[in-house]
């Protein structure tokens, strides 16, 4: 009998700096307080990267994990979650993909992966079951994700591994790198290429031939089969098949939250020529999906005229194509297709890309940054060549494309200007929502873990604008009004939690939370079914709970307050022109500290209360921060 | 076999534009034959190659010519009436012959030394019933001409990839 369902069990160490690879068995109380995948990152993060460390030094670490449910049939259980201290935003970063890397990993037996020090040469890591060999990279450094994932097939001799790879961007040190699985599905955001490529490390390649029990296959087996005639069967099904994530941008665009000209409006006059629609009417050619999906939302697209004719690949995902169309004002799909395409290939964050070439662009634009200044580029609205001409320069940090491979908030601060219009929390870029047209989604922004971005709450029902499900979940109607402001600290808090535990069993938030698949009465069956730990919907929720305080405390430690939890003054002060969120503006205060109350942090300082880290058995990081605080 | 001679049998069939790689078959097939989800286990491997968004999945094919069965030098494999591969474990001595030298690379060997193969689930498929694209059927047909190798050359030059 397995000493473990579920899981694997083994947790796998590898210290660069010494050379030496440890496995370790899986603590069972970690398992059951945190679950895995992304809580069980960042409960290792807190525990073994203490405050002030540098991101780009062999202390930091970086940490990859799967989940429970991940190397079983259960739809989209696809996911792992990559954590490091962030050279980014300087504070917990975090980062979760699809495809099939992770499915893997579980089957080569690991539950996490923590790569500690710094290796001397360049290597990639080599997993082959219990094998785990450091092999030299010399050779890949420099190549870009396809080449480098096509030398790693042809050297191991084995099409059938799966890879995480790095780009010239990370080797570079862009600050926003991302690692690719899959060739094009990035572990994008807050830059954990970029420390991955820190430690010498090139790629993962890896290849599990061993299997996956469940605790209770015929329960299991039932509720697999209850949940694929509910994706099945629903609304969004066919879609989602259809569009994927790029059914997204009409959507904003009718609603007025589109980010247009680096959010200066928040509808785009080219949304069709630039939308899923178009896509799936002209480009796509295939669906593609991660491990185990049963609602596939992957396309593979292909140009078929203009002078990109014969650009092919998967995606793109909806912050791309937003960010490279809407954001940056650039009504032509082929040129957005052709940005995404080299982001991936060199390896960075396509968002944070757009913020920063679009930030420069609104700088330009106003007059407060010279053409000199961008190396002779033309930063007008859309102007296609010095967007690509840019993505290359920010890749080898020429030029003025070293000023903008920081970060927005970085550049701003050297270049002595236009901090005021970085749309970044806590040093990461928001995503494409525009929180004056969605308070909800903008109360996440501000709060977040992992700096401004939507997927650690993703309130989504939000969207649906009904006042009855604020009423039935929250006793508030309007929390569940998109320009309504009461409840969303009950709504958000909520959704946090149940976004923590999504991530933690690696399944697709797409499928699992946006389609109210698995709530977390149906997550305590399943869990109790595929691991045996039996634990209510109250302690499931418990959990997600524990999650986002650790994670609080991780930052906190690194100096986080109530002050850093507050978006750009555009959405505080400047209201929406045009579109369905006219006259929208977004206010912060009584949210927030709504939010506060109903997390049990002190609404003077955003601080975890010592009660509530106790009462989620984080006593420990109670005393830490007292010590510091 | 028909009246015309062709080997028409119920087999699995695939269309390879459709299969979106997510490897659900080999779950449903690893578990439902052993209990444990395992690529290794499974009877079905999806081949696929993210550059040019190809995935095709492997099985046996139900030759009329079946090189497992005529090499195997212990006689242990035979075939049942609806064309499925079928193995003596007492007369099969775990040599791994049949695993080298089948064309379609359709049997592995099993955790037990003994290679393992599709059964057909008995006449009801559960890749085809769980396929969540459709890109498997179980239909009476002839023996397929397109393998891996043909079917990415057709989608490559009907979306107009030039590698």
């Amino acid at each position: 009998m397995p000493r473990f369902y579920g899981y694997a069990g083994r947790i796998l160490r590898i210290d660069l700096t010494k050379e030496r690879v440890r496995i370790q068995e899986l603590e069972g109380d970690l398992a059951r307080g945190f679950l895995g995948g992304r809580g069980l990152n960042s409960k290792r993060l807190y525990d073994e990267v203490p405050r002030h460390v540098d991101p780009l030094s062999p202390e930091n670490k970086l940490i990859f994990s799967t989940g429970p449910l991940v190397g079983t049939m259960f739809p989209t259980a696809s996911r792992f979650n990559v954590s490091a201290k962030s050279p980014l935003t300087g504070i917990l970063g975090d980062s979760n993909a699809g495809g099939h890397f992770s499915a893997e990993l579980k089957f080569a037996g690991y539950d996490q992966l923590v790569i500690e020090g710094r290796s001397r040469r360049p290597v990639y890591i080599f997993i082959h079951d219990d094998e785990v060999e450091l092999r030299d990279a010399s050779h890949l450094w420099g190549e870009d994700v396809y080449e480098a994932d096509e030398a790693l097939r042809r050297e191991i001799g084995d099409r059938r591994i799966q890879t995480a790879i790095v780009g010239p961007a990370a080797e570079n040190g862009v600050k926003y790198a991302g690692i690719y699985v899959n060739l094009m599905r990035p572990a994008a955001r807050t830059g954990m290429g970029t420390v991955m490529a820190s430690k010498g490390v090139k790629a993962l390649a890896v290849r599990g031939t061993g299997s996956v029990e469940v605790a209770e296959p015929g329960r299991f087996e039932r509720l697999v089969e209850e949940i694929e005639e509910e994706i099945y069967s629903h609304e969004q099904y066919w879609p989602r098949r259809r569009m994927g994530t790029t059914r997204i941008l009409m959507m904003a665009n009718a609603m007025g939250f589109l980010p247009t000209r680096h959010y200066k409006s928040g509808i785009f006059e080219h949304a069709y020529e630039v939308s899923g629609e178009r896509l799936a009417d002209e480009y796509n050619v295939k669906t593609r999906g991660c491990f185990a999906c049963t609602i596939p939302c992957s396309r593979f697209y292909m140009v078929r005229r203009g002078r990109f004719m014969g650009l092919y690949g998967e995606g793109p995902e909806y912050e791309a194509q937003g960010a490279f169309t809407a954001r940056v004002g650039n009504g032509d799909l082929d040129l957005a297709l052709k940005a995404i395409d080299m982001c991936n290939r060199l390896g960075m964050d396509a968002l944070t890309t757009s913020e920063c070439i679009s930030w420069a662009m609104e700088l330009y634009e106003m007059g407060l940054l010279t053409k000199e200044e961008a190396d002779g580029l033309d930063l007008s609205w859309g102007n296609g060549e010095a967007i690509l001409a840019l993505i290359q320069r920010i890749s080898r940090r020429e030029g003025f494309g070293d000023i903008l491979a920081d970060g927005s908030r970085a550049a701003a601060e050297r270049l002595g200007r236009g901090m005021e219009l970085t749309m970044q929390v806590k040093g990461l870029d928001l995503i494409m929502a525009d929180p004056r047209g969605l308070k909800g989604f903008g109360l996440g922004f501000a709060v977040a873990s992992r700096g401004g971005d939507h997927l650690r709450s993703e309130p989504f029902i939000e969207l649906s604008d009904d006042p009855k499900r604020g009423e039935e979940m929250f006793g508030i109607p309007e929390a569940t009004m998109r320009l309504a402001y009461k409840g969303k600290g009950k709504l958000v808090s909520y959704f946090e939690d149940w976004c923590a535990v999504i991530d933690s069993l690696e399944v697709c938030k797409n499928i699992m939370e946006n389609m109210e698949i698995l709530p977390f009465k149906r997550a305590a069956e399943v869990i109790e079914a595929a691991t045996g730990m039996r634990m209510s919907p109250e302690e499931v929720r418990r959990c997600g709970e524990r999650i986002v305080n650790i994670e609080r405390a991780f930052n906190v430690r690194e100096g986080i307050t109530r002050r850093d939890d507050y978006l750009p003054r555009r959405f505080r002060e400047e209201p929406l022109k045009e579109g369905a969120s006219k006259g929208s503006i977004f206010e912060q205060e009584p949210m927030l500290e709504e939010y506060y109350r109903e997390r049990g942090w002190s609404v003077e300082t955003g601080i975890p209360r010592r009660e509530t880290l106790e009462r989620l058995g984080l006593g420990y990081a109670a005393e830490e921060l007292g010590l510091i605080w | 076999m028909d009246e015309s001679g062709a080997n028409r049998l119920r087999r699995l069939l695939v269309k390879a534009e459709s299969c979106a790689g997510c490897r659900f078959c080999e779950m449903i097939c690893s578990f439902s034959h052993e209990g444990r989800f395992s690529p290794s286990l499974s009877r079905i491997t999806v081949i696929k190659e993210d550059r040019y968004g190809f995935d095709y999945p492997i099985f046996c094919r139900l030759c009329e010519s079946c090189p497992p069965v005529d090499s195997c030098p212990n006689k242990a494999l035979s075939r049942s009436p609806e064309g499925a591969l079928r193995l003596d474990e007492e007369a099969c001595s775990g040599c791994g012959t049949c695993v080298e030298i089948c064309p379609h690379s359709a049997l592995k060997m099993g955790e037990a030394s003994k290679p393992i193969f599709c059964d057909l689930c008995g006449g009801r498929p559960l890749c085809v019933e769980r396929c969540p694209t459709g890109a498997l059927s179980y239909e009476e047909a002839e023996e397929l001409d397109e393998g891996p190798i043909e079917a990415m050359k057709r989608l490559m030059e009907r979306w107009g990839i030039h590698a």
